[in-house]
């Protein structure tokens, strides 16, 4: 390991924004004067809220000046805002709370309420089975009568009730295939044109993989999934296009080959988003819990729109993976609280895991020679033991220094596991990237947090005692033929099930070696394609910029219900 | 059953060459004496800690134990209680905030210090804070030690059970670490004195632990490798070497390693 120079550091904009008019490399600073709350117009209007709230419900709600710590409210130092890294929009850390925005929110609602289903089986059954006809007409028919059904419309029976359609207008149906003649056949509205949405090399390889086989992506309606559970996406959609075949192909609705097509639908042609979880951690499929690192990579899409920035491309990663995994699974679903949040966000604001990354592609550049921007697989370095432990050294030992450097960094990364997180990250992308292998980046994780912790004598909470201490001997330790280990396991494989700050981080390490071989998709290149629809509500290319929108409340949602309550 | 006296593995209390590995060892290392610092009473300690007020009987288990039936345990056989076992205390704690602006000592190392130099201990480790908790009368005599020595500055040492925000902040003006709740509080004398325990109770009479050390002291005593106190962490060649080896043959074979 040396040290390399680097003149642009991206978080030095933050800093100087959110401690503005002070010395940024200065060692000590104000504090107590404040005002507590009061210095914070996010909690004043909380504070305003809640009084009405109050005066109408008749019971106290937020009271922070005389509830929190019998009197002494938070803002005894100054409440600092975040930017949102990549983005230049500056928010107040409340608003990445994912109760306070809805991009945040509809991230999840798109994933949950989404099931790719084959159509290739139903094919076979109406065309071998039943003797009809299946042609590009007959399909654009079938899509155009699904399209009606999958919100929540009746096709066969008479006297039924339905959805309001402005209620469920996110729920649609679309279809890719890799024929691209067989795309071309078919009605623009209905294909996610994969020529189209990617850049060249990746879609020829995603149209290879493909093939000539034909896919629906589904999504259910966002206020239909909320109200229930992920477990129900592929109910719905398999009721709805059971009955659509039926409408669209003249079936009789009681006979066997019925029963063909709702199979297909619903277990032998679904690929779930996730997959369901033990009795213990009982949940059904598509919940968070059960979504593995190799598929949410590939529903991230920033390597289709940056293919020649894999570091941006795996940041990206990083912040829709610590907001799910960290803020919505962990924090919410499993353990309950606020606190998870304040966590999570360390690692997708103020550029500062951008600026440790973008280091270390520097350094794979300088001293290893790898055309980062160029993703390939010719110049990865060979993931051996000692070009993990410097690529990992290095990248630790400056994220360290640049904590010291700057005081206003680390007051900024208050809390070890912040730091801890972020710096394991910066290490294990950079290896990643570097050798375009997963186990390698995961590998150059856990070196991170031994070195942070015998450097500093600190590491997070408790819990990284419990697996960055141990993780050396589950990275690179295994044997090769259990291959694509970092792309299959998930938020529940059992020695990363409890901890937040890690999730969204190995995922994006998962990401960063694919991204970093030049790799058309990570795990599944059906859920690569999947996610590349513009129609979708929310834009899984720019994660960072949606939840910004979120946060200063110019995200428009789905799964609205103002239609069906009184008007305020 | 009989116990083996000494042991054949010597300790080393860690790896490295820089000043700041050679503390840590110091602090480590039970036959080493750390330096007395201060004189802060018993009384005033259990003032701090507030689990009890001064002179008040330790609460114990009843009927005593002595009265009560002691299970047949092979370990109780070998192992000789401590005061505050013996006489049945409650378990309690201390907890200190460390800041990382060279703070003598720091959460790993306040664990590794605390096992190799007491008994009948068990302490957490995180980064913002370290406790450690063990019979009532074993704590006081142990945080009389933990605050009277060389491991505790007044203004960058913080005693704190809950509420411990500011190991990693800038130091205030004062040279004071933050504390929202402003536990101590630096007199117009240097003096640091105590107004509120380390839960945050605000106590009858002020606590005085004494002066901050200054800036030179605590750079060639801290325990925390600082690339701004001349003791760049990278600058350790030994101790960056160790961790790396650690971590490879932790790899190659798990937690068995071999060479």
């Amino acid at each position: 390991m040396a040290k390399i120079e680097r003149t642009q550091k991206l978080f030095l904009k933050s800093l100087k924004e959110k401690f503005r008019g002070q010395d940024i490399e200065g060692g000590t600073a104000d504090y107590y004067g404040f005002d507590g709350i009061r210095q914070s117009p996010r909690k004043m209007e909380f504070l305003k809220a809640s009084r009405a709230i109050e005066m109408d419900r008749g019971i106290p709600m937020y009271d922070p000046e005389r509830a929190h710590l019998g009197g002494i409210p938070l803002g005894q130092r100054q409440l600092m805002t975040y930017e949102v890294s990549g983005t230049g929009v500056f928010v107040e850390g409340d608003d990445l709370h994912f109760v306070n925005n809805a991009a945040m929110q509809q991230f999840w609602d798109d994933i949950r309420r989404t099931v790719i289903v084959n159509m290739d089986l139903a094919h076979q059954t109406l065309q071998k089975r039943l003797g009809k006809e299946v042609t590009p007409e007959t399909i654009n028919e079938y899509l155009h009568v699904l399209n009606h059904a999958m919100p929540g419309a009746a096709v066969v029976q008479e006297h039924m009730v339905e959805t309001h359609p402005g209620l469920v207008d996110d729920c649609y149906v679309k279809v890719f295939t890799g024929d691209q003649e067989l795309a071309d056949d078919l009605e623009p509205q209905f294909v996610i044109d994969v020529e189209k949405l990617f850049p060249a090399k990746q879609a020829e390889a995603l149209s290879a993989a493909v093939g000539k086989s034909l896919w629906q992506a589904i999504h259910v309606p966002t206020i239909a999934s909320r109200t229930c559970d992920g477990g129900m996406t592929s109910r719905w959609s398999a009721m709805q296009i059971g009955m659509s075949f039926i409408a669209a192909y003249r079936m009789c609705a009681g006979e066997a080959a019925v029963a063909d097509l709702s199979y297909a639908a619903k277990h032998a042609g679904v690929i779930q988003m996730a997959s369901h979880l033990p009795a213990r951690r009982a949940r059904g499929p598509n919940e968070p819990g059960g979504l593995g690192f190799g598929i949410f990579s590939d529903i991230i899409q920033a390597n289709r729109k940056y293919p020649n920035d894999p570091a941006k491309a795996s940041l990206e990663v990083v912040g829709a993976g610590v907001m799910l995994y960290d803020q919505i699974w962990l924090g919410a679903y499993m353990s309950g609280g606020v606190g998870f949040t304040q966590y999570a966000t360390a690692a997708y604001t103020d550029n500062i895991l951008d600026e440790y990354t973008y280091y270390g592609m520097d350094y794979i550049k300088d001293k290893y020679k790898v055309d980062w921007r160029n993703p390939s697989p010719e110049d990865r370095v060979k993931p051996t033991y000692d070009v993990v432990n410097d690529m990992a050294t290095e990248v630790t030992l400056n994220a360290m220094e640049q904590y010291e450097q700057f005081p206003t960094l680390m007051e900024d990364h208050f809390g070890g596991s912040q730091r801890a997180g972020v710096i394991a990250a910066a290490s294990g992308l950079t290896c990643s990237i570097g050798t375009g292998n997963s186990n390698a980046g995961l590998n150059g994780w856990y070196l991170s947090m031994l070195l942070h912790k015998d450097g500093w004598s600190r590491l997070g909470f408790f819990g990284y005692d419990l697996q960055d201490q141990c993780g050396s001997a589950n990275s690179l330790s295994i044997r090769g033929d259990e291959g694509a280990i970092g792309e299959l396991r998930g938020p529940n494989y059992p020695n990363y099930a409890m901890n937040v700050g890690h999730q969204g981080e190995y995922a994006a390490i998962v990401g960063g070696a694919h991204y970093g071989r030049g790799d058309a998709w990570c795990f599944d290149p059906r859920v690569a394609i999947c996610f590349a629809d513009p129609a979708l509500k929310f834009d899984f290319a720019e994660p960072r910029r949606e939840f910004a929108k979120g946060a200063i409340r110019e995200f428009m949602p789905a799964g609205e219900r103002s239609l069906i309550i009184p008007a305020r | 059953m009989k116990v083996k006296g000494n042991m054949a593995y010597k300790p080393q209390y860690g790896p490295g060459t820089s000043k700041v590995a050679e503390n840590r060892r110091k602090q480590m290392n039970p036959n080493q004496k750390l330096k007395k610092m201060r004189d802060v009473t018993d009384e005033d300690v259990v003032l701090i800690l507030g689990h009890r007020a001064p002179g008040a009987a330790y609460p114990t288990a009843h009927p005593p134990l002595a009265e009560q039936q002691e299970p047949d345990c092979p370990i109780r056989k070998i192992v000789t209680p401590t005061e505050g076992a013996k006489a049945g205390d409650r378990v309690r704690y201390i907890q200190f905030t460390d800041s990382m602006f060279f703070a003598p000592c720091h959460p790993y190392q306040r664990t590794y210090t605390e096992c190799y130099r007491f008994r009948g201990i068990d302490p957490g480790t995180l980064s913002g804070r370290q406790i450690v908790e063990c019979r009532e009368r074993d704590l006081e005599k142990y945080s009389k030690e933990l605050i009277n020595t060389e491991l505790l500055d007044p203004a960058r040492t913080g005693i704190r059970g809950a509420t411990v925000h500011g190991h990693s902040l800038r130091l205030a003006e004062n040279g004071m670490m933050f504390d929202m709740l402003q536990r101590s509080v630096l007199g117009e004398d240097g003096v640091v004195r105590y107004i509120k325990n380390q839960i945050g109770e605000p106590l009858d009479r002020a606590v005085d632990i004494g002066k901050p050390m200054d800036e030179e002291w605590l750079k060639a005593n801290t325990t925390i490798f600082h690339s701004l106190g001349d003791s760049a962490y990278r600058d350790d060649k030994e101790y960056i070497e160790y961790v790396q080896r650690i971590h490879t043959l932790r790899t190659k074979y798990g937690f068995l390693p071999k060479e």
